[in-house]
């Protein structure tokens, strides 16, 4: 194996176990050796926390794990960006995500940022307690290609549908994929309200994305 | 079926696991409360305002059992009294939304701000609610009036941004497990002060603590020690504990038959019959849910009801927290249904 395949899976494996310092100091050997920072969050960070999404679907991982993983991988990222070539990086999709209004839980939403950011989308976080108009006008100024919706609480339900409502009054639903998620959300709400897209977790979420975008 | 005993000793006598004629129906209060819009307009005992009024929260409290038909009068009706009392900024919401946390006082476990125990117990607004409770305990002596707490982690998840929080169960473990104690004995103080002043049960809910968000073991280290201090602290005052488990509770079911309480709800998709015998034979309640209560029809509402109760669930109740819209017609269908017996 090459040095430099080998600090890729290092660092992978160093976002897998939860070793910030690990990975900090792999992030540096990456840049002191000159190798292509690109590759680095590619196939080192962003894979680890790929395998890590994995290990939260099949529950060996949960909530706080996936979080040190991601603290873990965001520090490598810090010390890479600088070195990324900027036209490396190709065209990406950007999703504007938040929690609708009346909801302030929102760790799933941000479980779903990280692993959307991972996956090599532009995320916009708007944040908590969103009211709907808010999801259209920031796609709008951001030129967003995803509205990602996410509630815990039935009550708030009914504002997932309304952004899709506001979307069709200004006649502008086809610029946007809408996807929700959320503990009480399901598929068949999703058709109900005409999203076009619902998973029911965060990794889930980027296979959604990449099956929605194609 | 004519009622052989008073709702209060049918709910006393089911959590202390002895026999009845039928199962109560209820609606602890806080995560879980009754005060819906339907309510509020028939009564003009409204939201927010019955939040930090006592005259007003103790008739909501008893316009929500009475229209209602469920058979305890449950206070608050919201999730944030101890994170106000300890330092969080709360937004209260309006007629149809609940109150919530605008934002956590701390930013991570080691800037806590650790008050003297007593900072819930004697914070303004429990005033508020000792005196409701006061109030509708001796007003209606045969309803069972449940005081409703939010549970330690959930409680410690509010005072300390969450995603910081739970990274810190796992990387700053000895400061998380000394905000997890401090919460703790805060809520202790709390619970007495609710039984103290006339509450009859004690019902906690913990909904960031579930199998899902913390995994086995992290719920094995910081959410069951915690839950069943708490627990054991207000049985030594002889009060029954209800703890409800938000979430699919398949992975920590170990866990929940070493929970002491008295009772123990969870969510719609959790197998209630199941989970009784899996955990030896447990009082359980629940667990109707709450999206058919919200959207469904009255009629599905009671063949939920008959369901549960032809399976032998020992106490009838909503699934999780009810939305504020949800019609009365459909919870009159639940708790009527109950009441007619099987």
């Amino acid at each position: 194996m090459s040095r430099e395949v080998e600090l890729y899976e290092k660092l992978s494996e160093a976002v897998v176990e939860m070793e910030e310092d690990d990975v900090i100091e792999l992030a540096n050997e990456v840049v002191a050796e000159g190798y292509d920072a690109y590759q680095a969050v590619d196939k080192g960070l962003a894979q680890g926390m790929e395998r890590a999404g994995e290990l939260f679907e099949e529950q060996e991982y949960f909530v706080p794990e996936l979080i040190v993983c991601a603290d873990a991988m965001y520090a490598g990222l810090d010390i890479l960006k600088p070195h990324i070539k900027t036209d490396a990086e190709g065209t990406k999709y950007t999703v504007v995500i938040g929690v609708i209004e009346g909801d302030t839980h929102d760790i799933g939403k941000n479980l779903v940022k990280i692993m959307q950011e991972t996956g090599g989308f532009n995320v916009i976080d708007l944040g908590r307690d969103v009211l709907p108009s808010t999801f259209v006008d920031e796609a709008v100024k951001n030129d967003a290609d995803v509205i990602a919706i996410s509630t815990l609480m039935t009550t708030t339900m009914g504002g997932m549908g309304e952004v899709i409502d506001i979307l069709n009054e200004r006649g502008i639903r086809d610029q946007f994929k809408v996807i929700v998620g959320g503990g009480p959300i399901s598929q068949g709400f999703a058709d109900k309200i005409g999203a076009d897209g619902y998973s029911t977790n965060a990794a889930e979420s980027v296979r959604l994305l990449r099956s929605l975008l194609q | 079926m004519s009622d052989v005993f008073s709702p209060k000793e049918r709910l006393i006598r089911t959590l202390a696991g002895e026999k009845v004629e039928r199962p109560p129906v209820i609606c602890p209060g806080g995560m879980m409360n009754a005060a819906l819009v339907d309510v509020m307009t028939q009564t003009g005992h409204l939201l927010p305002a019955a939040h930090k009024d006592a005259a007003l929260m103790s008739a909501l409290s008893a316009d929500v059992a009475q229209l209602t038909g469920f058979e305890n009068i449950g206070i608050p009706f919201c999730m944030t009294v101890e994170a106000e009392a300890l330092g969080s900024e709360i937004n209260f919401g309006t007629l149809e939304c609940e109150p919530k946390i605008e934002r956590e006082v701390f930013p991570d476990v080691l800037a806590v701000d650790y008050l003297p125990i007593g900072a819930v117990a004697n914070a303004p607004r429990t005033g508020v609610l000792i005196d409701a409770i006061q109030t509708v305990s001796k007003q209606y002596e045969d309803i069972p009036v449940i005081g409703s707490l939010t549970g330690p982690v959930s409680t410690a998840a509010s005072i300390v941004d969450p995603m910081t929080f739970l990274k810190q169960l796992r990387k700053n473990r000895d400061d998380a497990h000394r905000v997890m104690a401090y919460v703790t004995e805060q809520l202790i103080d709390y619970a007495k002060i609710l039984a103290d002043n006339g509450a009859a049960v004690i019902s906690i809910a913990d909904p960031t603590a579930t199998g899902e968000i913390l995994g086995p073991k992290l719920f094995t280290e910081f959410a069951l020690p915690y839950l069943n201090h708490l627990i054991e602290e207000i049985h030594a005052i002889h009060v029954p504990v209800i703890v409800h488990i938000c979430g699919d509770v398949n992975m920590i079911k170990p866990q929940l038959a070493q929970l002491k309480s008295n009772a123990i709800s969870v969510d719609a998709m959790v197998n209630l019959q199941k989970l009784k015998q899996e955990l030896g034979g447990v009082t359980v309640m629940g667990n109707v849910s709450t999206y058919q209560l919200e959207f469904g029809e009255a009629d599905a509402v009671s063949k939920s009801a008959e369901r549960l109760m032809s399976r032998g669930i020992d106490i009838i109740a909503p699934a999780c927290g009810l939305s504020t819209s949800t019609p009365l017609a459909n919870i009159e269908a639940l708790t009527g249904t109950v009441k007619e017996g099987i």
